[in-house]
């Protein structure tokens, strides 16, 4: 058998890629796909602890989060659509009307 | 045998995965990471998790991704610049703080959990056979509440989308 | 008592109102175009009324565990409840004549309203991790789409985009807490949670690696909180959303993450013992909780100072006071949370008045500007009077209702001999009446700019002005029964 703490490094490193990914890209879209990339890593640790524990909660709480990952992206997209509307911009760093 | 093939599927993982990032261009990443999306399933397949794996290919790279690849069409997206953006410090700050993240989640978790294996012995609860049955079982026994919780959910996030991308209502 | 699935529905009427009222409201603005203006707003002030009187009446007294241990029926929820309720019909009331949402279509408004409040009821009384990310992602995901209402709007767009990326990735790194929490324990359920924490269940594992599940877990609690290190969205989303929707982001999903916060905290990862904090692990968790709370009141008060836009100022101001609020989840006893409740109950009436001052003067001068609120004693004496009150008011001083929300909780942090805590708060109060009394000064002593028609408030938004004005003065004198309220509320974790 594998071990589990394998699974949970790849969750984790797959997190981190995730987290990366949010701070150093500029277009939205891609934005949006690293977060989806954070899920799938939470995704993962608990199918992996699902399985440690012999349980089944851990894939029932996956499947409420995929449930969840679909309906926030289509409502971002609905987001990005209607700030590209406005701006003709996907960059982030153009989306600076306000200040800090 | 089955080590390696978990070896193979998340060295795979993890190389499309950097590939998102590193690729300029909304639609090259988005197909990375349908690669990581369907190596994430074959992982799940492995653990004997068929419902999720199945899920997994479905919604995310049925529906989401084709989600996104559609809004990428849809706004033409071009790749992007190579100018220095005003946030490059955070590339500084992002690549020693990602590190840190990758240290402090995987080692520890790692060390917490290592030398223990995925138990041997079969998931199902109570005498159900096979996995999705069982998923089934508690989702229309104890999950009952989320399980309707999350039809609102989509409810809502049908409502916003429209809200969201339809020009006049 | 752990109640199955049809039996709990008996005492889960106020949410099926909710809900259906919203499918309700969805259906009745596609199918009466010249009706739908006047029945949605009934329908859904009616609903939320409806659900309050079943919140107050039908379920009173009992505790139980519902639908197999996902939510938990007691009176903390019941406080919660009727707050988020009284909350969500304030708001509704205040958005019908405001000028911002008038531009747009309004059906899908109230709809979304009432999906937002069907959400923040379900999270106040979540026992159980699954319900608790359902639910709070319900109010997010609606809050996302109410910020971006005005979508001609960029600001409010903008507003939008940061919301849900900032919310995205601080739901992600919960559920990260989340996943590590389950690994650890075994189960969603916070009960089981603390068992497994405070038996043998987690012997095996780092500290460091409880430490990390916890911090990754409240950061989303903080998100949704506005709690220091995750405030950032803070100023930006509240200044770009329509204002009913930011008073109403300033006051209920705050509330309802206080909730959660406390919940998790105390049923799910402390022991108490008598009254002292018997976290499970080694660190020193009040200390965490006053470093969050002082940053928190610190951070917004001088954010705040250097603010020319009222909306924005407020924004940075609700931040302060969520650190006030945090100072009564250090101390670990009934009377810390009591002093919570309080704070927040006199915070609803403060902050959704001054809100809608702002809703009120925008309507006919169309700026937020300090500078633009020049002068406006002359024009409209009635609304600058109310405005000075309820300034007063989220400064803490005496004969207003603000003072009652600060004294609770500066005493119960005194009680605990958190003295420099205390200091602490009453410091930033002094900071932050520099702010609220640049704003009176302004509407009082500065001259007009030139304006001098008076300013039309119309019948609705003039009754509701009273009705927020009468708890600012009055609650002061007769806080019996709010004490008593709170006390009873508080009772089931102050026994605990």
């Amino acid at each position: 058998m594998i071990p589990i703490s394998y699974y949970l490094l790849l969750s984790a490193i797959l997190f981190s890629i995730g987290v990366f990914g949010t701070m150093i890209k500029r277009n939205m879209v891609t934005i949006f796909m690293c977060i989806e990339l954070m899920l799938n890593a939470v995704n993962l640790s608990f199918v992996a602890f699902a399985r440690y524990h012999s349980l089944i909660d851990g894939q029932v709480f996956v499947f409420f989060v995929m449930a969840v990952a679909a309906a926030e992206a289509a409502v971002g997209l609905g987001i990005i659509v209607a700030l590209f509307r406005n701006r003709q911009t996907l960059n982030v760093d153009e989306a600076d009307l306000m200040k800090w | 045998m089955e080590l390696a093939i978990f070896l193979i599927l998340s060295m795979i993982g993890i190389a499309s995965a950097l590939n998102i990032l590193i690729q300029r261009h909304p639609i090259y990443s988005a197909l990375s990471l349908i690669l990581t999306f369907l190596s994430l399933a074959g992982i799940y397949i492995q653990m004997q998790a068929e419902f999720i794996a199945v899920m997994q290919v479905v919604i995310y790279t049925g529906a989401i991704m084709v989600l996104f690849v559609f809004v990428i069409m849809l706004l033409n997206v071009k790749a992007e610049e190579r100018v220095p953006n005003k946030l490059i410090g955070m590339r500084y700050v992002g690549i020693p703080l990602s590190l840190l993240l990758v240290t402090a989640l995987g080692l520890n978790i790692f060390q917490s959990f290592s030398g223990q294996t995925l138990r041997v012995s079969d998931v199902s609860t109570s005498g159900l056979t096979g996995n999705t049955q069982s998923i089934g079982k508690l989702l229309y026994t104890q999950y009952t509440l989320p399980f309707e919780v999350t039809s609102i959910l989509l409810l809502v996030g049908i409502v916003g989308a429209i809200i969201m991308a339809k020009k006049e209502l | 008592m752990l109640m199955d699935n049809l039996q709990s529905l008996r005492y889960f009427y106020p949410e099926l109102t909710l809900i259906v009222a919203m499918l309700v409201v969805v259906i009745v603005d596609i199918s009466f175009n010249r009706l739908r203006n006047v029945l949605n707003p009934l329908l859904t002030i009616a609903a939320l009324l409806i659900a309050a009187y079943f919140t107050a009446y039908v379920n009173h007294g009992q505790e139980a565990n519902l639908f197999l241990g996902m939510l938990a029926l007691d009176s903390f929820a019941q406080f919660f409840k009727l707050f988020l309720l009284l909350a969500a019909l304030l708001v509704v009331l205040g958005s019908l004549h405001s000028e911002e949402l008038l531009q747009v279509h309004q059906g899908e408004f109230f709809a979304l309203l009432l999906a937002v409040t069907l959400g923040m009821l379900l999270m106040a009384n979540s026992i159980n991790l699954a319900i608790l990310y359902l639910s709070l992602e319900l109010v997010s995901l609606t809050s996302y789409i109410m910020v971006g209402y005005l979508k001609g709007d960029r600001l409010s767009n903008e507003a939008s985009l940061k919301y849900i990326l900032f919310g995205a990735i601080s739901t992600g790194s919960m559920l990260y807490g989340f996943s590590l929490i389950y690994g650890m324990t075994g189960s969603l359920n916070l009960y089981t949670i603390r068992d497994a924490f405070l038996s043998q269940g987690v012997q095996g594992f780092d500290q460091f690696t409880i430490l990390l599940a916890l911090v990754l877990t409240l950061a989303g609690f903080g998100f949704k909180t506005a709690a220091v290190p995750f405030h950032f969205w803070c100023p930006d989303v509240y200044a770009g959303a329509p204002t009913p929707v930011t008073a109403f982001l300033s006051v209920a999903p705050k509330a309802a993450g206080f909730a959660i916060l406390v919940r998790f905290l105390f049923s799910g990862m402390t022991q108490t013992s008598g009254s002292e904090w018997g976290l499970v692990n080694g660190i020193n968790w009040p200390l965490v909780l006053i470093g969050i709370s002082v940053l928190t009141m610190t951070l917004g008060n001088i954010a705040a100072l250097t603010q020319n836009n009222l909306k924005r100022m407020l924004a940075y101001s609700s931040i302060a006071h969520a650190g006030y609020i945090l100072m009564g989840s250090v101390v670990l006893t009934g009377e810390g949370l009591k002093s919570m409740l309080i704070y927040m109950f006199v915070y609803l009436f403060m902050n959704l008045g001054a809100f809608l001052v702002v809703t009120i003067i925008y309507n006919s001068d169309r700026s937020f500007e300090i500078g633009d609120y020049h002068g406006m004693f002359k024009r409209a004496p009635f609304l600058t009077f109310a405005m000075g009150v309820f300034m007063l008011s989220l400064t803490g001083i005496p004969p207003f209702a603000g003072f009652l929300g600060k004294l609770y909780v500066f005493l119960a942090v005194i009680e605990k001999g958190l003295f420099w805590f205390a200091v602490v708060g009453t410091l930033n109060a002094a900071v932050a009446a520099f702010y609220y009394m640049r704003v009176i000064k302004a509407m009082v002593l500065e001259e007009g700019n030139g304006k001098t028609a008076p300013l039309h408030v119309s019948f609705l938004n003039q009754a509701l002005l009273v009705a927020l004005l009468i708890p600012n003065l009055i609650l002061v004198v007769f806080w019996n029964p709010i004490e008593r309220w709170t006390a009873s509320s508080v009772k089931l974790f102050s026994g605990l």
